[in-house]
């Protein structure tokens, strides 16, 4: 043996010839990849797994409602539902997908290898998938799933029976670090890993909106961690942070919450402006209108959303001037939400304009989108929100600026970059179908919904008043609520028909002017073999005239 | 044209729609509830000052938008044809800006002009007012008149007298919150914290609400009708329910049966459990065991009659014992719960 240990190996296959890693599997492979492009693609695919479970959520709940007193499912049932859609939605869905499209894109779009910690990236993930199973166990929990609503207020989450809060907690715990992680690591990328030449001012706005993402994340998140850790503290240890038995303050549970939540509202929609402002100008062929207008906007955004809480809080009973400063702040954010609303508009006069899917999402959006912001004035007006607050208003609000928001744009950045991702489009008319279907049904499931606010419908209810007026509109929200699903169901058979038959595309099928489209699609593991001097905010059109020969 | 008109004419049908069936019954829902205090009445026109700046802004981003895109769809266009390349206009960015500035201006003044004779703050504890103890429970709205008269679910209040409910929930319980629509506003009754809730109802009739704040199982059926009697009428009614439930013989103990009990209990006998166990009659004879359950919860019921007087639980029993047990079925409750 000892002789063998010094002579040269007998086969020689194990030789020169590096025997292929276990980690090189088609599987194993994307275990344990730290590419940033595959890490973006498994964070959308499973926060579109999650987002079908939210959804079937939703249709089980606007089921429930579709008359009075549906005896559909318990009561107890009904709670766990909209809890579980609301964590769901927020947690694993919008928030999570869009550090996908900031893990694949921000990288690309910079000009840059990878992320700044590839391996943070990949504990990101997995904390996030992790957390994702921790919170749906939650439903084989001693007691079932959460049935506090996804804000959790003590002390009704305090008293609530069995172990679903807790693993509501122990979840969120896992995936506050995750995003605290993936934060950091964008930051840190962004800052550090720009092409030459690419300033701040030529900074694509999609990067700039994940800055204002992350920062947010950054500043947000520790204050819901400390929360749910007190929360978590008053039901095992039965301190009372919350619970006024024992000194503790109800409110308090409420301030820490929304300090995280509502920066947490601009964590979900800033980075889907940011794809509105790609989408919109490449769609037109002409630059976006006041670029810098935008940034500030953003930026602006990002710090006023973290003083305006306590608009959640008005029916508390919040002194007089605090009410007032609230008000003030909250609609002082409609301003540059407005400015960005109106550029998008002006970018597309006397373009060349295509209506592509991914740009009738984005128009959808601006009109969804637009709603959402108004009915979000409403609500800041302290003594219309006493009227409506927690009603059917609210609910109606909260989707304009989350579904209609949010995911009509979401939908744009995935069909605008799913030629990137994959190499192959999605069918145009199944992307269309898809787009009318959503906005129709959409707009019929919400609209109606404002109408039961003012009319005295609270949220978080699993029957309502037998009145005509309110069982119509009700109907026609469940009805629309199933066609918005007809739509998804749209988009499922659009992924799978394409997944071998999409037309194949080059590098820039949309003619567009940022740096991923520089690439191949899909890129290389390595991103590019050179990156070009970035010289203007649009540095692929660059390059492309100069190909032209139209300037140099 | 041809791809924005499907949406154009949904949203026309919708709105059309929506106006005539609003047309049809009262506001449907286009605006709040019609108001009987005048604080309500403010929150409406503050609502209606909304509606009109919203519909005009609205306006502003939609008709340009379809206008553009009708306009210049590039169909057939050679998608290498740029539009023009305008990065900006200083003075029209300037224009977005400060309007909309100036209508936020307009509704912050707005409202904080308003806000005064809705808040009714300096009401409050004036003389003339009617002060009510409100408290909030799982899963009803219990009520304390100054004369110590007891009321559940129900509240009765005087027209044209300023009222003032004193809102809080029971210190072990969790949040609900006080919201009759036709009376303007909501205001969250807080464990362990009071907050005044101030109006003045100007039209007698019974005006119907439910718990703003999520709250539990049967948070739905946490109702709330609050009666606007005349004032003549209120006081007789007060007199005669103060004596009544001196003498222990008001209606108390139904009340709280059909506000606190049967929201999640049943009789024996009368069909399968609701939340809670069906109560069998010998349980309901049975005043020290009721009483304790009552007063601490038992497994997942909550200790609803927490902080009762003695007054408010010998109604209860006592009503238990001699009314209800005679129409329960016999010995044990059926799922023994």
């Amino acid at each position: 043996m000892a002789a063998s240990a010094e002579a040269p190996p007998l086969r020689p296959a194990a030789g020169p010839v590096a025997p292929v890693p276990w980690s090189a599997g088609r599987v194993t492979s994307w275990l344990t990849t730290v590419d940033h492009k595959r890490i973006g693609i498994l964070y959308i695919a499973t926060s579109l797994v999650f987002f079908g479970a939210g959804g079937i959520l939703a249709l089980l709940i606007r089921t429930q409602l579709i008359s009075p007193s549906a005896d559909i499912f318990a009561r107890d049932t009904y709670n766990q539902l909209f809890t579980m859609h609301g964590t769901t939605m927020i947690f694993l869905v919008v928030v999570p997908i869009l550090a996908g499209f900031a893990n694949y894109f921000v990288p690309l779009m910079i000009g840059a290898r990878d992320m700044a910690f590839p391996r943070l990236n990949a504990l990101s993930y997995w904390l996030f998938a992790f957390g994702g199973i921790v919170l749906y166990s939650s439903w084989f929990a001693d007691g079932g799933a959460p049935r506090a609503g996804w804000t959790s207020y003590a002390p009704l989450s305090t008293y609530s029976q069995g172990s679903g809060q807790d693993l509501w907690i122990l979840a969120l715990h896992i995936l506050t670090i995750s995003s605290l992680a993936g934060a950091i690591n964008f930051v840190v990328t962004i800052h550090n890993m720009r092409a030459r030449g690419m300033r701040w001012t030529r900074l694509p706005l999609f990067v700039w909106t994940v800055e204002v993402y992350a920062g947010l994340l950054i500043v947000a998140l520790p204050a819901l961690s400390a929360g749910i850790t007190l929360l978590l503290l008053d039901r095992k240890l039965d301190t009372s942070f919350f619970t006024p038995t024992g000194g503790g303050d109800p409110v308090l549970y409420q301030h820490v919450f929304w300090f995280f939540g509502h920066p947490e509202v601009y964590i979900m929609i800033l980075p889907v402006f940011g794809m509105i402002s790609e989408i919109i100008p490449v769609f037109s062929r002409k630059p976006i209108f006041g670029y810098k207008a935008i940034v500030f906007a953003t930026v602006g955004i990002g710090f006023l959303s973290m003083v305006v809480w306590g608009h959640h809080m008005y029916t508390t009973g919040l002194p007089s001037f605090l009410l007032i400063w609230f008000m003030v702040a909250s609609l002082i954010i409609a301003i540059p939400t407005g400015v960005k609303i109106f550029n998008w508009v002006a970018t597309t006069w006397r373009g060349n304009i295509l209506l592509a899917t991914p740009m009738l999402f984005a128009l959808g959006f601006i009109v969804v989108f637009t709603i959402g912001g108004l009915s979000g004035v409403f609500l800041a007006a302290y003594p219309f929100d006493w009227q409506v607050h927690d009603s059917y208003f609210v609910v109606a609000h909260l989707h304009y600026v989350l579904f209609g928001g949010s995911m009509l744009g979401i939908f744009a950045g995935l069909y605008y970059w799913w030629p990137k991702m994959f190499g192959r489009m999605l069918d145009e008319r199944l992307g269309k179908a898809h787009f009318w279907l959503t906005f129709v049904g959409f707009n019929l499931a919400f609209f109606p919904q404002h109408l039961l606010g003012l009319l005295g419908m609270p949220r978080r209810v699993y029957s309502y008043r037998d009145d005509d007026l309110w069982t119509t509109y009700n109907l026609i929200s469940t009805i629309g609520s199933y066609i918005m699903g007809l739509g998804m169901l749209v988009f499922v058979f659009n992924i799978m028909k394409t997944r071998r038959t999409g037309r194949r595309v080059g590098n820039d099928p949309w003619r567009a002017d940022t740096l991923e489209w520089y690439t191949t699609s899909p890129p290389p593991p390595h991103n590019f073999d050179r990156v070009p001097y970035v010289s203007s905010a649009r540095p692929l059109r660059d390059v492309r005239r100069r190909l032209e020969g139209k300037d140099a | 044209m041809r791809r924005k008109l499907p949406a154009v004419l949904v949203c026309l049908a919708g709105a059309a729609l929506a106006l005539s069936s609003g047309a049809a019954a009262g506001t449907g829902g286009l605006a709040p509830e019609d108001p009987v205090t005048p604080g309500a009445g403010d929150i409406e026109q503050i609502y209606f000052l909304l509606s009109v700046i919203g519909a005009v802004v609205l306006l502003f981003v939609v008709v340009p938008l379809a206008t553009f895109v009708v306009r210049s769809r590039g169909r057939g266009r050679s998608r290498e044809e740029e539009g023009p390349q305008v990065r900006g206009n200083t003075r029209l960015e300037i224009a977005w800006t400060l309007v909309p500035v100036v209508l936020v201006a307009i509704v912050i003044a707005f409202v904080v002009y308003k806000a005064p004779g809705i808040e009714l703050s300096d009401q409050a504890s004036a003389r003339d007012t009617l002060s009510i103890d409100v408290e909030g429970r799982r899963y009803y709205w219990q009520y304390v008149y100054p004369n110590g008269v007891v009321g559940i679910d129900r509240l009765r209040v005087p027209a044209g007298q300023t009222v003032n409910l004193d809102l809080t929930a029971w210190e072990g319980d969790v949040i609900h919150s006080f919201w009759v629509p036709a009376l303007g506003g909501k205001f969250d009754a807080v464990p362990g914290q009071t907050q005044d809730f101030t109006f003045r109802a100007t039209k007698p009739g019974v005006y119907e609400g439910v718990c703003g704040e999520f709250c539990g199982i049967q948070h739905a059926a946490m109702t709330v009708e609050v009666e606007v009697m005349e004032r003549d009428a209120f006081a007789d009614w007060l007199e005669g329910e103060d004596e009544a439930q001196r003498g222990g013989d008001s209606d108390l103990g139904e009340q709280e049966w059909e506000g606190v009990c049967s929201k999640c209990h049943r009789l024996a006998g009368q069909g399968e459990p609701y939340i809670g166990p069906n109560l069998a009659a010998t349980q309901l004879r049975n005043a020290e065991s009721i009483e304790a359950i009552v007063r601490n919860g038992q497994g997942s019921m909550p200790p609803v009659g927490g902080g009762w007087s003695d007054r408010q639980m010998d109604a209860l029993t006592t009503y238990l014992s001699e009314e209800l047990a005679p129409r329960a079925e016999g010995g044990g409750g059926t799922d023994g719960g």
